[in-house]
This record gives structure tokens, sequence and C-alpha cells, in this order.
């Protein structure tokens, strides 16, 4: 991951970010809510190699631990995307591309979130810090996992065509 | 190169996770530039969410909105045609009355109790890290908001100010799973905590475990060292349910908050608790009913009466 893709990387997410802040989380979800920011992240964690996911992950992880309304520790997202960028460059060389399989790119994203959730979860249970009745986490993390399976048919291709045209030549071949 | 490639990836790995870690333990040891860069990214956002918040306010539920369709739908196009030129006049309008009618509410529980508040209209809801339950203020610092402020709505508490930022506040919801707040039962004056669950619902762990308490109890805010975070006599919510908890050290209920947070509008923040504590003068009281009695009155009508009839005669 070259360090112009990775500096537009950093301000492409800080924009979704603030989509996510200002538009997305007004709008009450039935059963949990929805976050656009990372299903984005992991969308395009997913299409990075291991190195590419890890940086992605640290610095999705970041922005969302500077956000006003969050309640853990900051550092704790830094370190839950970092690992899930970890498992997910790891798993991608053997799962292969996903550009040619959109199916398999959705559910990988939604199933991606869940365990994203989870983790941060068990690292916030870890450090101390409460997070509510297990029946609500459940509910948050399968609804979350609901939403970013539905509308991430609707983005997915224009982070897949997005990374396409940012790729260098030399990192195309 | 694969080899050396895998070492680099466990490198970039093993120095963002000791970064993350380092970042972790500098929050929890309460160093405040971690906070300050949160005050930081909410003074980026407060006038972007302000200006969505305007766009944005009657798309907010729309889901409910659409559960509820449906049924009625040949009468909705009727409605409809009849509605189009008022339309956008209307969503409005009701946004308008809505917020204006809980900003009636939030000033008349404040003025019940002598507090000092600063109305204030919600800009944004939620967040993106999922789990922890907020809202975004559009009142802040320059307004005379602080930290650990008193939130309060229509019919009671809705939360304490977490961030503050020039123009605007966040605002811990007291459904989050970290709040808590000590409470006093209004009928018998035991005290206890009222701890949040994520999801309207909340328990009540009484400190006494012979103290008195029972179904449909009002729970009232115990109030902070200086008034801070939590101003005294706050109604806070009603007991549902008490566990039987004989073997246990405290006694636990469930609790019903009495502010519904999934549509809160304009809240307002107490800059300054009563000169006096208010006491029980916040105990929410039933609205009286009007019974209205009807006795039946009998109708004569000649029409219905049927004819007496007459024996008749044999032989």
């Amino acid at each position: 991951m070259s360090p112009s893709r990775t500096s537009l990387s950093f301000l492409f997410l800080l924009a979704i970010f603030t989509v996510q802040e200002a538009a997305i989380s007004r709008i009450s979800f039935p059963i949990a809510g929805f976050s656009l920011f990372l299903a984005v992240l992991i969308g395009m964690m997913a299409l990075e190699d291991r190195r590419g996911a890890i940086a992605l992950g640290f610095i999705g992880g970041l922005i969302l631990d500077l956000s006003p309304t969050s309640n853990s520790p900051v550092g704790q997202w830094a370190l839950v995307l970092t690992i899930v960028g970890y498992v997910i460059g790891t798993n991608r060389e053997s799962i292969g591309d996903f550009t040619t399989r959109p199916g398999a790119f959705v559910l990988f994203v939604a199933l991606a979130t869940a365990l994203t959730l989870l983790l941060s979860l068990i690292l916030g249970a870890l450090i101390g810090d409460q997070a509510g009745t297990l029946g609500r986490n459940v509910i948050v993390i399968l609804g979350n996992t609901l939403w970013t399976f539905l509308f991430a048919p609707l983005f997915l291709p224009v982070l897949s065509l997005l990374r396409k045209s940012m790729l260098t030549s030399r990192e195309r071949i | 190169m694969a080899g050396r490639g895998g070492n680099r990836s466990r490198l970039l790995l093993v120095i963002l996770l000791v970064t993350s870690l380092f970042l972790i333990t500098l929050d929890l040891r309460g160093v405040s530039l971690t906070s300050k860069s949160r005050s930081v990214t909410q003074s980026f956002l407060s006038p972007i969410q302000r200006g969505v918040s305007t766009v944005f306010s009657p798309v907010g539920n729309l889901f409910s909105n659409i559960r509820n369709f449906g049924t009625t739908k040949s009468k909705i196009d009727d409605l409809k045609r009849e509605n189009a030129k008022l339309k956008a006049q209307v969503i409005f309008n009701e946004d308008t009355s809505g917020k204006l009618k809980k900003l009636r509410g939030a000033l008349n529980l404040a003025g019940r109790a002598g507090y000092t508040v600063i109305a204030a209209q919600v800009i944004g809801k939620g967040s993106a890290s999922t789990f922890s339950q907020t809202i975004t203020l559009d009142a802040g610092a320059a307004d005379g908001v602080k930290k650990d402020m008193t939130v309060i709505g229509s019919y009671g508490l809705v939360g304490v100010v977490k961030e503050v930022t020039a123009s605007s506040a966040v605002v811990l919801l007291m459904s989050d799973p970290t709040f808590r707040i000590g409470v006093r039962v209004a009928r018998s004056q035991s005290i206890g905590v009222v701890i949040g669950e994520g999801d309207g619902r909340f328990v009540l762990q009484l400190l006494d475990p012979a103290g008195n308490i029972k179904k449909g109890d009002v729970l009232l805010s115990l109030g902070s060292d200086g008034n801070r975070p939590f101003v005294p006599g706050v109604p806070v919510g009603r007991v549902t349910s008490v566990s039987d908890t004989s073997a246990s050290l405290t006694q636990n209920a469930r609790v019903q908050g009495f502010e519904n947070l999934n549509s809160l509008g304009v809240v307002a923040i107490i800059t300054k608790a009563a000169a006096k504590d208010p006491r029980n003068a916040l105990v929410p009281t039933p609205e009286p009913t009007v019974t209205v009695y009807v006795t039946p009155k009998p109708v004569v009508d000649s029409a219905t009466i049927a004819p007496t009839p007459t024996p008749s005669k044999k032989g």
C-alpha cells in the first residue's frame, strides 16, 4: 500500500466517518443501528494485502476512537481493528480476490462486522468496560450484521472501483 | 520473498498493537490529551451535524413510519393527493410543534423544581462505535454548558453532559451500560443505585437489604457533591417489578425510565440547581381522569310497544 494511497484512504475514511456521525447515526434503525463506517472500513481492508489491511485497521480504529460519542478508552478500537485487519489480511490470501465475487464479498464484510463487534465487546470486558446485558449485545451484533448484509451491495462495488482507480501501475501488476 | 513480507507484516502488527495498548494505558490513566482529541473532533463535527439535523430531522424516524404504513393504503392515497401541496409545510409544522411540546415539558419540569436551565436541540444521535448511547446537543461552552451537568427532558432524567465544545455538547444517555446514578425511593426514602442496561431498561440496586420498595415506587436522583453530575430531585424512573433476592446482600428491582430516550427532540441542561432541595416536588402525579356516568333513560315509543294481549272469549 503506497503512502499516497494510505493518505487518500485516511481522508476517505474521515469523510465516511463524518457522514456516519452527522447523518446515519440519526436514523433509528429497527433491531439495532448500522455503522456505515465499520462496513466501509472492513470492505477496504478486505481488498488490501496483509500489511494494507493491518494499516487500514489501525487508521480506521484511531478515527473511531476519536469519536466524541465513543465510550471506550482511546486505542481500544485501534487495537480491535488492527487485529481484525490482520485476520482479514491473512484469510484474504487464501480466499482470493473479492472483486470478481460480489456475493462472497458482501457475506465476508457482514461476518467480519460481527467479528469486530464481538472482539470489541470481549476486549471491553477485559479492561473493565461496562457493556450492558448479553441479550442487548447479541441484538446489537446481529442487527449490525443484518443491516451491513443488506446495505453492503450498494457501496461495495463503488469501493472496488475506487480502489482500482487508485492503484499505481506497479500495484496493478 | 514471501517470508520477508510475512515478517514485515508481523512487525507492523506488533508495532501497531503496542501503540494501541500504549494509547489505552494513557487514556485509562486519565491523560488529558485523549479527551482533548475527542473535543477537537466534536468541534469539527458539530457544525456539520447542525446543518444535517435541519434537513434530516423528519427522516430520522423513517423506519418506524414505514412499519405503520400498509393497512390503510387506499385512505392514504386519498390523503396523499389532498396533502401534496402542504406536505413540506406539514412536516415542518409537526417537527416544530413536537419540539415545542418537548421544550414546554422540560421547562415545566425545571420550573417546578426551581432549576436554572438551558434549552438545547438534539442535533446528533448514536455513535459510530455502536455500543455507547449518546446524543449531541446544539448548546456548548459558549452557552454556559459545562461537563457533568444534568440533562432532563419533559418527564425526567435524560443523561449527563460528557463532552463540551464551544457550540455543542455530547450527552451520555441514562440507558448507556456505563451509566450509574444514586437514587432515593420517594415513598420510603430508601437509597440505591440505578444502572443502565443498554436497552431502555434499568436495574435498581437498593443499598439497604431491608429497604422498603414496591412496584410503582418513583425514584428520584439523590444528587451529587456540588450538584454535579447530578442535581437532587430529578425523576429517574418507576419500579416495574421487585426481584425476590432474599439470599443476596442487596435488593434488586426493574425500573422503567420516565423519559422516552428514542424520541428526544429538545432537552434542558441544568446549569444551576435549585437553592433548596426540591425533595418530592417532581414526583409525577397521575393526571386526573374524567369519569362520566350515564344513566339510561327509559324510552317510551308507541310504535315499539306491543299491544297488551287481551284474553279471548271462549264459548
